[in-house]
């Protein structure tokens, strides 16, 4: 067992540093968890609003565009008309209002979103150059002193300004595709933003699953251990706890062997050794002359002093292992006990037996009879008894005994002395039970069972 | 004969019986079993016999020896003056029972009792009995059943517990055998006892006999 305080201390060090780092662990693994969603959610947005700006970028640059087109067909258009509604009829349509168009045209590329790239900015110049070149064009074919007639005008019409007409229009449509390849562009750029984010997403899913799966298998195995080393220390405590019952089982055959030993040596010994004295000093006693008065009363002195001797080694010898059990068995033992009490005038104490074999087991002997006179001596002793009753019945394989006294009695609950303590211990080493029943002021009464082998009631 | 575990007891017991001219100590058995072979092969007019013996204890050794030979002439030495050791005793056939403290007081007289036939207690052990009995009586706050016997049947209580049989006792008595036996089962009866031994521990506790 070693020193269990240490064990026990490093024991919960490591108890507590394994706790921490679950708490770590699990704290790491949520945090993990709810930043990559965090993450997610954040990315998630911005493309949204990426993808919300490409669009509103898309639609401002074609709308704009949209409109440069139409105010360069109106003023086309309206140009046309004037110049060739000819001088013979009064055209619908004056210069001055060509001129307006041309003017919203201009505006139309002005107002064209600034956040234009080179690409587009060369385009939209073009168109701004041409469409200079038209006007002026046209300033120069409505300025007096030109004296253009109309077929000029019409051939003007048809050569120059058709030409610049068609080429802004080209130019636009490169605008627009340009525009068009920009949106393509943006909206794949996006696509992959967002399979970059699904990769990450599904990355740190996987990579939280994997931390997760990781902290249960470990908690787990932790868990395992735990409950292994709990029952390897259940199975050390069962252990040794029937160590400390065998143990205490051995100390009370030891105790008992113990007794023995000195009861039978000092009955034996010394007892027999005084028996023998007191026998040489009856025959000395005879020898002496019946006029040494002396001597007699000499001799008679130590006579009594051997009988004394011997009345109170017989009296420690019977306390300590009464003969009886071994000479003539339980009842008689136990009929002995209560007379023994009786006449020492302590109180009455009645024997009852039935069907008790006169070959029991010394060990079950033993214990009956210092179970007896344990409950005996405490009633005695403890309860101011009168009267006391003792019932010792046999009958398969079962003996149970009962000592009811009419004391004071006691509170079993509360009061657990020594005594009954060693009488329970003595009784459950032999696989009985024992059981006090009592009530201050009712008496106590003690049961006791203690199965028994082999023996034939006679 | 002599049967005791001690030798140191033997032969302080056989210095005090061989003082006796007419007495002489056969033989020493040191526990239960030797005194039974002994007692088998040379069949001695008395055993003395020491109750706690090893292997064999004197109690037992002595109902071996009556179960043979009821007739035996055994004088049981103990320490207890108790009434368990002393109806053990009986129940084992033993016809005297020595305290050890007074044997050297007893000895010859109890040997030369149980040698005729007749049966022997310390007076230590009478007194213990009658005491014993007494208090139980006044405990219970019974009357002594003796005074409900007849004279005659005090007379067969006497004869009986002194181990005279049945024909014996008819014989002293001038009556018949019959008789004797309903006057002993009317002993028995009214003093509650069961069997001779209880008989005769009746008899010493109240100093019928000695």
């Amino acid at each position: 067992m070693g020193t269990p305080s240490e064990d026990d201390l490093k024991s919960q060090k490591r108890a507590e540093k394994v706790r921490r780092i679950l708490l770590l662990a699990f704290g790491g693994l949520l945090a993990l968890m709810i930043v990559a969603g965090v993450a997610a959610l954040h990315s998630l947005r911005q493309l949204d609003g990426i993808e919300q700006q490409i669009n509103e970028r898309y639609s401002a640059h074609s709308q704009a565009l949209t409109t440069i087109l139409i105010s360069v067909h109106v003023y086309h258009d309206q140009m046309e008309r004037y110049l060739l509604s000819g001088e013979n009829s009064e055209p619908s349509i004056g210069a001055a209002d060509v001129q307006e168009s041309g003017e919203s045209v201009r505006n139309a590329l002005k107002s064209y979103p600034v956040d234009t790239e080179p690409e587009e900015q060369a385009l939209l110049s073009e168109i701004q150059q041409k469409f200079t070149e038209q006007e002026n064009s046209f300033a120069l074919l409505l300025r007096p002193s030109a004296g253009v007639n109309s077929q000029e005008r019409q051939r003007f019409v048809g050569e120059q300004m058709m030409l610049r007409h068609a080429y802004i229009l080209q130019v636009s449509q490169e605008v627009s595709s340009l525009n068009n390849k920009k949106l393509t562009g943006a909206k794949q750029s996006l696509a992959a933003s967002f399979r970059m984010v699904q990769t990450r997403l599904v990355s740190t899913v996987l990579l939280s699953l994997l931390a997760g799966l990781l902290l249960s298998l470990s908690g787990g195995f932790y868990i395992l251990r735990l409950e292994r080393q709990g029952r390897a220390r259940y199975q050390e405590l069962v252990a040794s706890r029937q160590e400390l019952e065998s143990l205490s089982a051995r100390l009370v055959d030891a105790q008992e062997e113990e007794r023995r030993s000195i009861s039978r040596e000092l009955h034996d010994e010394v007892g027999q050794t005084l028996g023998a004295l007191l026998v040489d000093l009856g025959q000395l006693s005879k020898l002496v002359p019946a006029d040494d008065n002396l001597l007699r009363e000499k001799i008679a002195r130590i006579k009594s002093a051997a009988e004394t001797a011997v009345k109170s080694i017989r009296d420690l010898a019977l306390l300590l292992r009464p003969p009886m059990l071994d000479d003539l068995g339980l009842v008689p033992a136990l009929e002995w006990q209560a007379r023994e009490i009786s006449r020492r005038g302590e109180m009455e104490v009645d024997v009852h037996s039935e069907m008790v074999s006169e070959q029991l087991a010394d060990d079950v002997m033993v214990c009956l009879y210092r179970l007896v006179q344990e409950a005996l001596t405490n009633a005695a002793r403890h309860s101011g008894a009168k009267h006391a009753k003792v019932s010792i019945v046999q009958n398969e394989g079962t003996i149970r005994v009962q000592i009811a006294d009419d004391g004071i009695g006691f509170s079993p609950e509360r009061v657990r002395g020594m005594g009954i303590l060693g009488m329970e211990e003595r009784v459950k080493r032999l696989g009985g039970s024992l059981t006090i029943e009592s009530e201050p002021g009712k008496g106590t009464t003690v049961f006791a069972k203690i199965p028994v082998e082999h023996s034939k009631p006679v | 004969m002599l049967a005791d575990d001690h030798k140191l007891m033997r032969s302080g017991l056989r210095v005090l019986l061989e003082q006796q001219p007419d007495l002489t100590v056969m033989g020493e058995a040191s526990d239960g079993r030797e005194a039974v072979a002994l007692v088998a092969s040379q069949r001695p007019d008395v055993l003395v016999m020491d109750i706690g013996m090893p292997s064999l204890n004197g109690i037992e050794a002595a109902a071996q020896i009556t179960q043979s030979n009821p007739e035996a002439a055994i004088v049981m030495l103990s320490m207890h003056s108790d009434e368990s050791y002393v109806l053990r005793a009986l129940k084992a056939g033993a016809k005297g029972y020595l305290l050890k403290d007074s044997a050297e007081a007893d000895l010859i007289r109890a040997v030369r009792a149980v040698a005729e036939g007749k049966s022997f207690f310390s007076p230590a052990v009478s007194k213990v009995l009658l005491d014993d009995y007494v208090r139980k009586l006044k405990r219970s706050g019974t009357e002594d059943p003796y005074d409900l016997l007849t004279p005659r049947e005090r007379e067969v209580l006497q004869l009986v517990a002194e181990g005279k049989s049945n024909k014996e006792v008819a014989q002293l008595l001038n009556l018949s055998v019959y008789t004797v036996e309903t006057h002993r089962s009317n002993i028995m009866e009214k003093l509650n006892l069961h069997g001779v031994p209880e008989l005769i521990l009746y008899a010493v506790r109240k100093g019928i006999i000695s």
